[in-house]
């Protein structure tokens, strides 16, 4: 596994040398400890969506997901005055009960996951939009997210913002759920031959929905942490495009859309190329209407330098193949 | 015999650390049948690949036309005349017959608008069909086709690129006895209309009927050929593994018991109408022969939980039993090796370790984590036990050969308990030494008590492995056979349905 | 053809529910089109919830584009000339490409802009803000916090929007020949997260920037969140535009130097309220610029706390 994401990491750390050089600031304490926020906040949801991919399907609703849950946060906490624990926990009950739908409408109604997450897509923006009319919630003229809920989503331990440890330990839980759990394995399997997990014994329809569950879960996580990032809500286009950004960095970390392939450390590997990218369009002064085209090019880098590092163990494995054959032909004769 | 049409001169092909060919040489004359034998990674394939253009070979020379190139490219090979028929066939099922023969190279119409003249490429297929004696038309889809219906297609395809030698790499794998035969004299007409052929074929028989003469690869290197009159099963035999095959059937160690798997009235989705009644005892291996489409593989698949059944009962150990799912059918010990090991039986990207341990994985888990280690452990001892060929168990199931490939399958289920094993074409593509050890493996189990089911269309197979055989025909079970009954005669007889005492009498 | 059948049965089916109540009542309708979705139209909704009330013959409709898009707008348009139309307001996205339509809409119906404007259309006339006005008022408020000059940043959703590109040139305009230097606008594409990472990477990349203005309504207050985070709150002068609350909140605490309110309120009331007066036959009221300026008013800390009484009030009802 460790090889895969070695192109990536080179890919990292040339970008960052250069922009280094550049702008020295890029290392600098500051713009070290925002960029490390904004990996924590986006790492949280693209994990989730990596898990999906790698059961060959895609999540396209998370950022209308952000948006719905977003408002819905908000008005729970500010506008009901509701504790922030059970707030906290309605929304991720909300994250999971969403991601249960697409999960059911995809394995029981065999309803292709990019038609029932598109609808998803829609009907979530539509739903936050009509839930607010259209107005931007935040925090009221009254104190924004003070208290222990805020401290906990956007305030720092030891210098380190807490969206980022949320993603350092999201990403260790799942990389064990992923490459040590039953699950996990399952998870692979089925994404590379469903049939054959089916043949195995396994219930393919319940590992697929479970990853959509999870990548729900994460989204309502996201969701409140973002939030709190912004401390606004404005339902027409919070998260719009964030479940393209997740599965650019799932792609550029290793998964493949055909499913069965990525790990966690690729797809926190791929956030972290993107918000370098993002980080480096300011720093570098490169005009704003430039970045999509910037984050595109990073993009293709990135999956070109994989394709060609999958090549070469490619040609490994088939020579690996290939010797094993031979001593087979040899104890026959 | 007529000069030579293509001729290999010392074709050798190395790949880094590997030979695949060593100063090969073969000349194919016109309205010739060579007969290409060899196990598995022998360089049939890679020798195949060099004929088409895929692969330049390392150093010597193919001469076409007394023209001498160093190596093909792919429209060399298509100019030249050298034209596939593949083992796994190369149609798109969402096309007609004509549209897949003609695929890439369509009569055009309207000019600049450069639209397919669908009438007369129609026009241009249906003669070559009409030659292959086909019972469907150009306008057919190849959807609606047989795997045998659809083999013609590429041979039509490769008559229309007038091809001068055809290359049938295990056209047979698929085929039924009567499809077979149909093939042969298919084969027989073109031979005489002056078109060679190469044969690959691990059937023995086949090649015996068809070819004028029998070439042999080992390890790389042409090691004999066979003009007509010499060849049989025995030399055969004897070129490709360079040792003689001890007779297939295994006697088993201790008798059948009852208590195995009985199947009551039967009704599954391919034969609605139609009951199956079997049993399979302790320590037996029934052979299920029976036409493709005879509802054998559905049997199969209803067993082990995939299809639904529609009706009857299953007992097992004298349990009724019902199974809904592949899970039901895995907890009570019955197992299937099924029919596409690469699409149903493995991951073939996963290493073999994760395979094997894939249908019982919670057994190595703690706490939902697995334990690599005691996975490994198992996965080792499957292997050993299997003497699957591979530098260790981490390899990917994909780079193993056929055979290997199928031990693996295999191994997933011998680390289990098993009461019931199924299997589907258990040899299929598999090279004749990893045959034996296959059928020697089923023996092993049935002597433990297992009850061994076996779909096969391979006769050979068949009636040298079975201590019983179950014909199939249209969905119902039409006859058993006891080894004193077995015969190619008695099986084909049962096989297409017509009583076996009525065929003594006529 | 089944396939087909369905969805334009539907159609059929929501145009019919949709058109009934319109034939029911034989009102005459007005509607109000904004360019977004934003509180700061939430304003202008109360002033045609207003002057609806004081005008019970009309049918006063108010609609949101789903996007920020001329194309969407011309749907939304192009819905309500098929439904029957008296009179629209609309705030063009892209005013100077959406003649076409303004000049069909205006052919069929009574044409106000609203917020933004499009004089080469034939709209009767404008409602709204002089945005290049209300940069110049902003760019007085800069020079103001910054008496020696220094470096400045713009943010701005998009620069798309001619509202956005008027209140840079207002700015520049009224900062010319002083020491006050625009550096860049960042744009963020009306992403949050983005509008305030963009503040948090000026802040890193120039150390000793001057002043931030925030050219939309959130793009401020993200400002001011940034600001704070970095602790460089007063240390970096903050002006704005629009009335966000956590906008007004950072005036009340100094935060912010201030901000350049527009009255949508009143563009909502007047809109509606005019366009009936024009239906009625009256076009006195017309300007012969055809320009109605609603003048914009600047916000500091002398008067945050009226106008905070003032906001709440009228979002509340």
């Amino acid at each position: 596994m460790g090889k895969k994401e070695l192109g990536l990491v080179l890919l990292i750390l040339v970008i960052g040398a250069v922009t280094a050089t550049i702008n020295p600031r890029f290392i600098s304490a500051v713009n070290l400890v925002n960029m490390a926020n904004l990996i924590g906040l986006y790492g949280l949801f693209s994990i989730g969506e990596g898990l999906v991919i790698i059961t060959g399907g895609i999540e396209l609703s998370i950022g209308s997901m952000f948006a719905l849950l977003g408002v819905v946060f908000l008005d729970l906490l500010v506008e009901r005055g509701i504790p922030w624990p059970v707030a906290l926990g309605a929304i991720l009950l909300g994250g999971v009960a969403l991601g249960a739908i697409h999960g059911f409408l995809i394995t029981r109604m065999k309803l292709q996951p990019f038609v029932v997450t598109l609808c998803g897509l829609l009907i979530y923006r539509g739903a936050a939009r009509y839930y607010t009319n259209d107005a931007t919630m935040g925090f009221g003229y009254g104190n924004e997210g003070s208290g222990t809920l805020a401290w906990l989503t956007a305030g720092r331990s030891f210098g380190v913002p807490h969206t980022f440890i949320a993603l350092l330990i999201v990403a260790a839980i799942m990389a064990v759920v992923l490459h040590k759990s039953v699950y996990g394995r399952y998870l692979y399997a089925v994404g590379k031959n469903e049939e054959a997990a089916r043949f195995s014994g396994i219930n393919a329809d319940r590992v697929i929905a479970a990853a959509y569950m999870i990548s729900g879960l994460l989204a309502g996580l996201s969701a409140v942490f973002i939030v709190f990032y912004t401390n606004s809500v404005s339902p027409s286009s919070h998260g719009n495009f964030y479940e393209l950004y997740a599965i650019a960095a799932a792609v550029l970390g290793g998964c493949s859309l055909r499913g069965g392939e990525g790990s966690i450390l690729g797809i926190v590997h791929g956030t972290i190329l993107l918000q370098v990218q993002q980080n480096l369009v300011n720093l570098l002064g490169i005009p704003s209407s430039l970045n999509f085209a910037v984050m595109g090019t990073v993009i293709l880098a990135g999956v070109l330098a994989d394709r060609e590092l999958q090549k070469r163990r490619m040609a490994a494995v088939a020579n690996m193949g290939a010797k094993a054959a031979r001593p087979a032909a040899a104890v026959a004769a | 015999m007529s000069e030579s049409l293509l001729e290999l001169r010392s074709i050798t092909k190395t790949y880094p650390g590997v030979t695949a060919l060593s100063d090969v040489s073969l000349s194919v004359a016109r309205g010739e049948v060579v007969g290409l034998i060899g196990e598995n990674g022998a360089g049939k394939s890679t020798l195949m690949k060099v004929l088409g253009g895929v692969v330049a070979p390392s150093s010597g020379r193919i001469v076409i036309d007394d023209v001498e190139h160093a190596r093909l490219t792919v429209p060399d090979a298509m100019r030249a005349g050298i034209a596939f028929v593949h083992q796994e066939l190369n149609l798109f099922e969402n096309l007609d017959v004509a549209a897949n023969v003609y695929i890439g190279r369509e009569p055009l119409t309207g000019g600049p608008l450069r639209l397919v003249d669908t009438a007369r490429m129609r026009a241009l297929v249906a003669p070559l069909l009409a030659r292959l004696g086909v019972d469907y038309r150009a306008d057919t889809p190849v959807a609606a086709l047989s795997i045998a219906q659809r083999q013609r297609v590429e041979i039509a395809k490769a008559l229309s690129l007038d091809a001068r030698v055809i290359i049938m790499d295990e056209p047979t794998s698929s085929l039924t006895i009567t499809e077979t035969n149909r093939l042969l004299e298919v084969i027989a007409d073109l031979r005489a209309h002056g078109v060679a052929i190469i044969y690959i074929s691990h059937r023995l028989d086949e090649i015996k009927i068809c070819a004028d003469r029998v070439v042999c690869l080992r390890d790389g290197r042409m090691v004999g050929a066979l003009a007509r009159e010499e060849i049989d099963h025995a030399r055969m035999i004897r070129m490709m593994i360079g040792r003689d095959l001890k007779s297939l059937y295994l006697p088993p160690q201790r008798p059948a018991e009852p208590g195995g798997c009985d199947v009551e009235a039967l009704r599954t989705i391919a034969f609605p109408d139609r009951q199956v009644a079997l049993s399979v005892r302790r320590g037996e291996i029934l052979g299920l022969a029976g036409l493709v489409g005879s509802g054998r593989s559905t049997l199969a698949r209803t067993l082990f939980g995939i299809d639904p059944p529609l009706g009857g009962s299953i007992t097992l150990g004298g349990e009724p039993i019902e199974v809904r799912s592949p899970r039901d059918a895995i907890a009570r010990g019955i197992y299937l090796i099924p029919e596409d090991r690469k699409r149903s039986g493995l991951v073939l990207e996963m290493s073999i370790t994760f395979n094997v341990t894939l249908p019982d994985l919670w057994r190595y888990a703690r706490l939902g984590l697995v334990d690599a280690g005691a996975e490994q452990k198992t996965a080792e001892i499957q292997s050993r036990r299997l003497a699957v060929k591979t530098p260790n168990v981490q390899t990917p199931a994909i780079s193993l050969s056929g055979g290997n490939q199928q031990k693996v399958v295999l191994a997933k289920w011998l680390a289990m308990r098993p009461r019931l094993i199924i299997l589907d074409e258990p040899t299929r593509g598999i090279d004749v030494g990893a045959k034996g050890e296959i059928y020697a493996l089923m023996r092993e189990l049935a002597d433990q008590g297992v009850a061994i089911l076996m779909i096969s269309s391979d006769m050979e197979e068949v009636i040298g492995v079975s201590d019983r055989i179950a014909v199939m025909h249209e969905g119902a079970i039409s006859g058993f056979l006891e080894r004193a009954d077995f015969s190619e005669h008695n099986v084909l007889q049962l096989a297409i349905g017509q009583k076996l005492h009525a065929a003594a009498e006529a | 053809m089944k396939r087909f059948l369905v969805p334009v049965l539907a159609g059929a089916l929501a145009s019919v529910l949709l058109a009934g109540p319109v034939l029911a009542q034989q009102k005459k309708t007005l509607a109000f089109v904004t360019n977004a979705a934003a509180d700061f139209w939430t304003i202008a909704r109360r002033g045609t919830e207003k002057a609806a009330k004081e005008l019970p013959d009309f049918e006063v409709k108010f609609l949101v584009p789903s996007e920020s898009t001329p194309a969407d707008q011309k749907r939304i348009l192009d819905d309500l000339l098929a439904g029957g139309l008296a009179g629209v307001a609309i705030s063009p996205v892209n005013p100077a490409n959406s003649t076409e339509i303004l000049n069909k809409v205006a052919s069929q119906a009574v044409l106000f802009t609203t917020d933004s404007d499009a004089p080469q259309s034939n709209r009767v006339m404008y409602v709204g803000t002089d945005n290049v006005a209300a940069g110049v008022q902003a760019g007085e408020l800069i020079k103001k916090a910054l008496p020696n000059g220094g470096k400045i940043m713009l943010f701005v959703g998009t620069m798309d929007n001619a509202n956005a590109r008027e209140r840079v040139e207002g700015i520049k305009k009224a900062i010319a020949g002083s020491k006050v230097e625009v550096i860049d606008v960042r744009t963020d594409n009306i992403d949050f997260v983005r509008a305030k990472s963009n503040v948090e990477d000026t802040l890193t990349k120039y150390p000793d920037i001057a002043g931030l203005v925030g050219l939309y309504s959130y793009n401020t207050p993200q400002i001011y969140e940034a600001v704070k985070a970095a602790g460089k709150a007063g240390k970096v002068k903050i002006i704005g535009f629009d009335e966000d609350q956590a906008t007004l909140r950072g005036i009340s605490d100094g935060t912010i130097e201030g901000t350049v309110v527009q009255q949508p309120f009143e563009f909502g009331y007047q809109s509606i309220r005019l366009m009936a007066k024009y239906i009625a036959g009256d076009k006195s009221f017309i300007p012969a610029n055809k320009l109605m300026i609603v003048p914009t008013k600047i916000i500091d800390k002398s008067n945050v706390a009226e106008f905070q009484t003032m906001m709440k009030e009228m979002l509340r009802k």
